[in-house]
């Protein structure tokens, strides 16, 4: 004890206790586990003075030299901080072990720079370095193979000997284009001796529209593209595929890689009036969306707030992880525990995004088309902006008898048939609210007795809540039916639908025009009931319902029968005097000012204006209206524009309002201590990573900038030319396309993580031409194809396998599992039933189910011989909650994962999906029917040629004799089936 | 036979039930057996040659297999499992909980009292509502765990937190962990098996068990238990009449010779021997998954445990608990046999979408109405289930985890309707090393939150113990994926000591 007191007395402390012999074994024996070597909990560490002494993320200090007392450190330990007790499990410190603490801080907290653990420097990491300037070793030829050479040499290994034509063939036919070369191919190919035979193969294959069709699925699995939101209620996006089909027109067109990475972060900022600017964009949505974590949840709750901060942690990470190479979003809760990449950097990257969200964009794919539009679009809400700005002082000055003829024009006049001239209270018949928008609801009136019935015509509500007016209520999708049951189980007879998702559009709000049904021929329908059924409420305010003022129900005389007649509804909210069910025929409805009286007050209301205007502001006033009205005009005759699901300012009702509403300013971005959203901290803005210095990290952007700017400063700090990472990460990713691995082995990831590269002199070298010559993909294919590192055999060497198993400097080429794409597409190739047609929507192999809830994507009962479906599979529509069974057993890539690379499976499951699935036995016979109409005769020669087109080769005597006794046996279809589950259809040497 | 007769061919989904019958009680249809046949292997039904595990485990097990019941839609632990009296002395009372509340929807209405009546069961007394009370006669078996957190009250999110431990798509099932972590106890079955409810899938479809980064063999494999084509592609589609038994084998040995050939001058190419296995293994999954699903195939006392013993079920068009029991039961059924033959994890979800009407437990409109039949049908299946492993010591070794996404409020919604509590629900586990008869975490007065608010019981946890009890070490089972070493556990989790025996 006396000793104890002693040591916590400063005064009387003898001497400071020694860093190395007293403190250093306390801080090993209750820290380091924590806090030391391995691992750094909260980035704090005991074993590296700098950090110890300067604290750990939160950059307070813990050791405060000379001030023992109130050292935080000292209080941990001590017990002395609730919920701060260190260690936090096990033995705490003895009291002599703190006061020895306590001393050496009071004394200074001496600690020579030797017990001091160095720590490399973070940014000392091969992939953050500049594009070396490399030579390439003096060789003749492809400079590529001399890289390699050299390091094979350096190992005693040699490269193996070219491969033969055939495979060579096959080879470049699937590398390039995804698909098997005829046997007519492959025979010319091998009979071509002259010397630039392969060169105008790679140059026919180049140009081919296949090419483009094989490469951008490669880009569509690293951007996660999918046609389907995914999670809970997995619904559909139809305008999703023009993104897909830009990217394949990007490759065929050979797009600079600057301008396809710039289009796809930033196109409609860098290049607005071009139609790829617009559809590029497809990239920042491509990804899954919480449907209900945003339309359900307004972004005032928690809940709301994770949604769209995941929402944003996608974006960000697709785009660093796609164009860097880098794990970003590590740093979402901390600072990477690897990378030099602070939390800042990470949330700094939500800024650039935090304007957008996934939603529908309007644009024309045709560019001057577009480039008109979106001009006056442009124009249109700098005039409306600038004439509320002129408007709002007169408005003021008009004082209430403005607002009473504003207030008129907005209500319209509902008079009671009973007392004519009085208004009316009754509005109509409301459902019950439901929380959201997809609950079924119906409401019927019962004419009495089964009549003819000539339309059916539904008047909409008009009500002020939450600002609604005109239109209240008025259902999103529905049907219109008779029948003389009144449950509606027999004899339905359809007046009218867009009830479900076979309808690519909503019904739009019609403010209060009547809509009525088709009708009026001589075969009218007869029924008893009419009954309106709801699939899709309309938004209230944060929940959903449907009302209607009247539903009128005409004979052939045009009488309406349904006046009066007594309403039954799945449910009603029956609020007097207002809503109730028999107000759906009570005769009284709001109808829409006629266009004279609305012509009159508006003409009064403008003359209120022009009375407190002045003359120049009458004028400037009359100019911006007679702009607004040439724009109006010219708009109008624009056709409907196309639309594509892209990252967008979202302008909406309810709980998904987006930005738009608050023009699109971007919401404000807080650091998340450990990922938060409830405890957000200091507020960031716009910018990129710091590891990268060649230029600041933090955009230089005035604070009144368009969000876009924030977007159009990411996409030139990614195709800066001194960014090392951009030009790097291509041609990795394209490299290991062609050899089945990447130089660097983790296209994804090229930090501390990831796998270093095996040639890294190769990789600048490959990079920096890359850039320096335009970007062109072509140009890097054609380098990497027409090497003899390419073209080498697959060989057995086992002197090589011993010295470098994995073939990781390529001695010899390494043979590859077609991926689920490429063996659908050579199925349907050799089968004689592949459909080139390009582009549009995806074609669907599924049945969808119950589509107004969770769609239920049935691939079982979709016909398995359907030729919609005999398209390439990058025009396959991707769901995600269901991805396709076969597909997925192929080991396809998941839409919900960015893929950098496939995995590679062999199991049962896949062998049964290969054996047995639909669409194998069916293009096994197809494949049968082929080669018989080919080969009419011999079945010798229906078998050979079946061999030829699936392995690309006829086979020798002893391999066709018992193929044909099998035929003979079990018939073609049974042989087809067999020759498609051959390893060497799967395999590719 | 009739090529189009064949019982080798899938059943289209119309087909009527004789045939589907034939098929299964036939174990797989002469194709199956032809093909054992060639092979040479008349032990192909191999539960009795187990493949060794796949890598060494961390400690040694006390289990060996998982089963899931996964209530999809957010079960209701206030009226199911955990007991509130202040809810019954409160009915009808204005809810005030202290403190301001963000609820999904509007589900802020005066408290509502559980929907069924408690009374204890079991030496420990533990309070269950009547709407489980077939659960009675195993509740000693049962730990509880009535503190547990989630981290969002969107279905999705949750569900996949439940499912997958994350709140994103794109991460590995819990099975899939397993799978990778254990391997297979019997190649020619898979390892881990998904019985979704039999109206379709919950939240997030398939996300919440396929492999996502994990090789795809880890992937959850669908299987419908009772429908004509329980296990897709098993069989030859129905449009491939043309397959037949006997040319079956003889495709079988013609391929095997040729990919022999092929693979003879591809020397050091362990992926070619690989795919001629993986249809060796094919051919005699064919025979192995309809002996295992062949549920018709089990004792008459057995049967009548499950309450399947009755003859051909046809249900009225409202939910009813008996359809839900029939149902539930036949999954579990079908999990013990698939058990016994070596499957490492089975997954049952009772609930489909959270639709209208409402076929799931997302009962924002009317309690009684929605959980009454889906609980007492649970509680029947389970309850015999349990029953059924421990009659057959497979208790032991065998874990079971009861889960949700959610629990629901304590406050009425709408009058008859709970709105979604993320912020406490209940786990229940069971066997495979658990202790029985012990609650592990209380929840508050009125179950809204956890009494110990510093101190809730998260999935990471529970995870954790499972893989502890499996003899895997959370923290260690990992793999590596866009820069991170995951883990199904994230960063988080620690072993309940308190639930393990």
């Amino acid at each position: 004890m006396t000793l104890v007191a002693l040591l916590l007395t400063p005064a009387c402390a003898a001497a400071a206790p020694d860093f190395a012999s007293d403190v250093r074994p306390i801080f090993e024996a209750h820290c380091f586990k924590c806090h030391g070597p391995i691992k750094q909990k909260s980035g704090y560490r005991l074993d590296v003075r700098a950090i110890a002494l300067t604290g750990g993320e939160s950059g307070t200090p813990n050791i405060l030299p000379g001030r023992g007392a109130t050292s935080p450190l000292v209080k941990f330990i001590a017990g002395e901080v609730e919920d701060m007790k260190m260690p936090p499990e096990g033995e705490p410190l003895a009291p002599a072990e703190i006061a020895t603490i306590r001393a050496w801080i009071d004394a200074g907290a001496p600690w020579p720079e030797a017990a001091s653990a160095a720590v490399a420097d973070p940014l000392d990491w091969w992939s953050l370095q500049p594009l070396a300037t490399v030579t390439p070793p003096a060789s003749a030829g492809n400079p590529l193979d001399g890289f390699i050479r050299t390091q094979l040499a350096a190992r005693g290994l040699a490269p193996s000997p070219p491969a033969d034509a055939r495979t060579l063939c096959r080879r470049l036919h699937f590398d390039l284009t995804g698909l098997p070369p005829t046997p007519e191919d492959i025979a010319a190919f091998v009979a071509d001796s002259a010397p630039d035979a392969y060169a105008r193969l790679v140059e026919k294959l180049l140009a081919s529209p296949r090419y483009g069709e094989r490469w951008a699925r490669h880009w569509l699995d690293v951007v996660h593209y999918g046609d389907t939101h995914g999670y809970d209620k997995d619904k559909l996006r139809p305008n999703a595929w023009p993104y897909r089909d830009y990217v394949v027109r990007a490759f065929n067109t050979d797009k600079p890689y600057a301008r396809f990475v710039q289009e796809q972060i930033a196109g409609d900022v860098l290049f607005p009036s071009t139609a790829d600017g617009i559809e590029a964009l497809g990239f920042i949505s491509a990804g899954p969306w919480d449907f209900i974590g945003h339309a359900e949840v307004p972004e005032s709750k928690t809940d709301g707030k994770i949604a769209r901060h995941l929402d944003r942690d996608d974006m960000v990470a697709n785009t660093i992880g796609t164009f860097s190479s880098l794990t970003v979003h590590c740093a979402q809760c901390h600072n990477h525990k690897f990378d030099p990449i602070p939390q800042e950097d990470y949330y700094s990257l939500q800024a650039v995004f935090s304007a957008l969200d996934r939603t529908d964009r309007e644009y024309y794919r045709d560019d001057a088309r577009n480039a008109r539009f979106q001009n006056l679009r442009r124009e249109q809400r700098d005039t409306s902006a600038a004439l509320a700005a002129l408007e709002a002082p007169l408005r003021a000055q008009a004082g209430e008898a403005y607002a009473e003829i504003t207030r008129r024009l907005e209500r319209p006049p509902q008079s009671d048939p009973a007392n004519p001239g009085k208004p009316s209270p009754s509005r109509g018949y409301h459902s019950a609210l439901s929380s959201t928008p997809d609950a079924m609801k119906w409401v019927q009136v019962d004419l009495g007795e089964s009549v003819e019935i000539n339309r059916a015509t539904l008047l909409p509500a008009h009500d002020d809540f939450n600002g609604i007016g005109a239109g209240f209520g008025f259902p999103v999708r529905f049907k219109v039916e008779a029948s003389d049951d009144p449950a509606f189980q027999t004899g339905v007879k359809l007046l009218w639908q867009r009830y479900d998702q076979t309808f690519m559009a909503d019904f739009p709000n019609p403010g209060l025009t009547p809509f009525a049904t088709g009708g009026g021929t001589g075969d009218g329908i007869i029924g008893r009931y009419v009954r309106v059924t709801v699939t899709k409420l309309a938004p209230r305010k944060d929940d959903y319902m449907f009302a209607l003022a009247e539903l009128r129900v005409t004979d052939r005389a045009g009488k309406n029968i349904a006046l009066g007649r007594p309403v039954t509804a799945f449910d009603s909210i029956e609020s007097a005097p207002r809503w109730s069910r028999t107000h759906l025929t009570d005769g009284v409805a709001p109808s829409a000012l006629s266009a004279d009286e609305k012509q009159e007050l508006e003409r009064a209301r403008d003359a209120l204006l022009l009375g407190v205007s002045d003359e120049p502001t009458k004028q400037r006033r009359a100019q911006l209206l007679a702009e607004s009205t040439r724009i109006a005009a010219e708009l109008k005759t624009f056709p409907k524009p196309d639309l594509v699901y892209a990252g967008a300012i979202h302008t909406g009702s309810s709980n998904f309002k987006g930005t738009g509403t608050e023009g699109g300013r971007p919401r404000p971005i807080h650091v998340l201590a450990r990922g938060q959203v409830t405890t957000p901290g200091k507020p960031v803005g716009p910018g990129t990573l710091s590891a990268l210095t060649f230029s600041p990290a933090r955009f230089a952007l005035s604070p009144d900038a368009g969000e876009g700017e924030r977007r159009a400063a990411l996409a030139h700090w990614l195709t800066d030319p001194k960014n090392p990472l951009t030009w790097r990460s291509i041609v990795n990713r394209v490299w290991q396309y062609h050899f089945g691995r990447g130089l660097v082995d983790t296209p994804n990831d090229f930090g501390r993580n990831g796998a270093a590269p095996t040639h890294p002199e190769l990789l600048d070298w490959l990079a920096a031409d890359f850039r320096d010559s335009g970007g062109s993909l072509k140009s890097l294919h054609r380098r990497i194809v027409t090497s003899d590192t390419y073209r080498q055999a697959i060989t057995a060497n086992s002197a090589a396998e011993k010295i470098d198993s994995g073939n990781t400097l390529l001695w010899r080429q390494n043979r590859r599992k077609l991926e689920a794409e490429a063996l659908r597409d050579a199925i349907l190739a050799v089968s004689g039933k592949l459909d080139l047609t390009m582009g549009g929507p995806g074609w669907q192999d599924f049945v969808i189910e119950r589509p107004e809830h969770s769609p239920h994507f049935r691939y079982d009962l979709a016909n398995p011989d359907d030729p919609a479906t005999w398209r390439r599979s990058i025009y396959r529509f991707v769901a995600r909650s269901q991805t396709q069974p076969w597909m997925t057993s192929m080991d396809c890539a998941d839409p919900s994962m960015r893929v950098d690379k496939r995995n590679e499976s062999l199991s049962p499951l896949q062998a049964l999906a290969m054996l047995n699935n639909g669409f194998i036995v069916t293009q096994a016979q197809h494949l049968a029917a082929r080669v018989q109409s080919e080969h009419p005769h011999t079945l010798a020669a229906q078998v050979a040629r079946a061999h030829a087109l699936a392995l690309g080769r006829p086979p020798d005597a002893a391999a066709l004799a018992p193929l044909v006794r099998f035929a003979e046996a079990e018939g073609l279809p049974a042989l087809g089936r067999l020759l498609l589950n051959l390893n060497e259809f799967t395999f590719v040497d | 036979m009739m090529a189009h007769d064949s019982p080798f061919h899938r059943a289209a989904a119309s087909r009527p039930i004789s045939r589907r019958e034939f098929l299964w009680q036939s174990g797989g249809g002469l194709g199956g057996l032809a093909l054992a046949a060639m092979l040479g292997h008349d032990r192909a039904l191999a539960a009795d040659t187990p493949a060794p595990a796949s890598r060494p485990l961390h400690h040694p097990a006390k289990a060996k297999r998982v089963v899931q019941f996964f209530m999809a839609g957010a079960a209701s632990h206030l009226d199911l499992f955990d007991y509130k009296p202040e809810l019954i002395k409160r009915h009808g009372q204005p809810s005030d909980f202290g403190e301001p509340v963000e609820a999904f929807q509007n589900g802020l209405g005066p408290w509502l009292r559980p929907l069924w009546d408690f009374q204890p069961y079991g030496q420990s007394g533990k309070m269950l509502s009547e709407v489980v009370a077939p659960l009675g006669g195993v509740v000693d078996d049962l730990a509880f765990v009535h503190n547990m957190v989630g981290k969002s009250g969107v279905h999705s999110a949750a569900t996949l937190l439940q499912s997958t431990g994350f709140q994103l798509p794109g991460f590995p099932g819990a099975g899939c962990w397993v799978s990778y972590g254990l391997g297979s106890l019997n190649e020619n079955l898979p390892t881990f098996v998904v019985l979704p409810d039999h109206r379709g899938f919950a939240s997030n479809g398939v996300k919440n068990w396929d492999a996502a980064f994990l090789p795809s063999q880890h992937s959850g494999t669908i299987i419908f238990p009772g429908t004509d084509a329980p296990v897709a592609d098993l069989f030859p589609h129905a449009a491939g009449k043309f397959v037949t038994p006997d040319g079956e084998a003889a495709a079988h040995r013609l391929m095997a010779d040729i990919n022999r050939q092929h693979a003879a001058t591809r020397e050091g190419d362990q992926r070619l021997d690989a795919r001629i296995r993986s249809y060796e293994l094919a051919a005699r999954m064919q025979l192995a998954a309809p002996e295992a699903l062949n549920l018709k195939a089990e004792p008459a006392h057995v049967l009548k445990l499950y309450g399947l013993d009755g003859g051909p079920q046809t249900w009225p068009k409202e939910i009813s608990a008996d359809e839900e029991a029939f149902h539930f039961s036949q999954k579990c059924l079908a999990a013990r046999r698939l058990l016994e033959r070596g499957v490492r994890f089975v997954q049952i979800w009772s609930g489909n979408d959270n639709s209208f009407p409402r076929r799931n437990w997302d009962s924002h409109e009317d309690v009684k109405r929605d959980h009454g039949p889906l609980a007492l049908g649970m509680a029947r299946g389970a309850a015999a289930f349990i029953q059924d492993l421990k009659q057959r010591g497979l208790l032991e070794d065998t874990l079971i985890l009861w889960t949700t996404e959610f629990g629901r409020m304590p406050s009425s919604q709408g009058g008859k309707g709970r709105d979604h509590n993320p912020f406490v629900f209940t786990n229940w586990l069971c066997g495979g090393g658990i202790k029985g008869g012990v609650t592990h975490g209380e929840s508050d007065l009125w179950g809204y939150k956890p009494l110990d608010r510093t101190r809730p019981t998260t999935v990471y946890d529970i995870h954790a113990t499972i893989l502890h009890k499996l003899g895997l070490d959370h923290t260690r089972l990992t793999f590596r994926h866009n820069g991170i070493d995951r883990r199904l556990t994230d960063v988080h989790g620690h072993v309940i000591k308190s639930l393990i025996a």
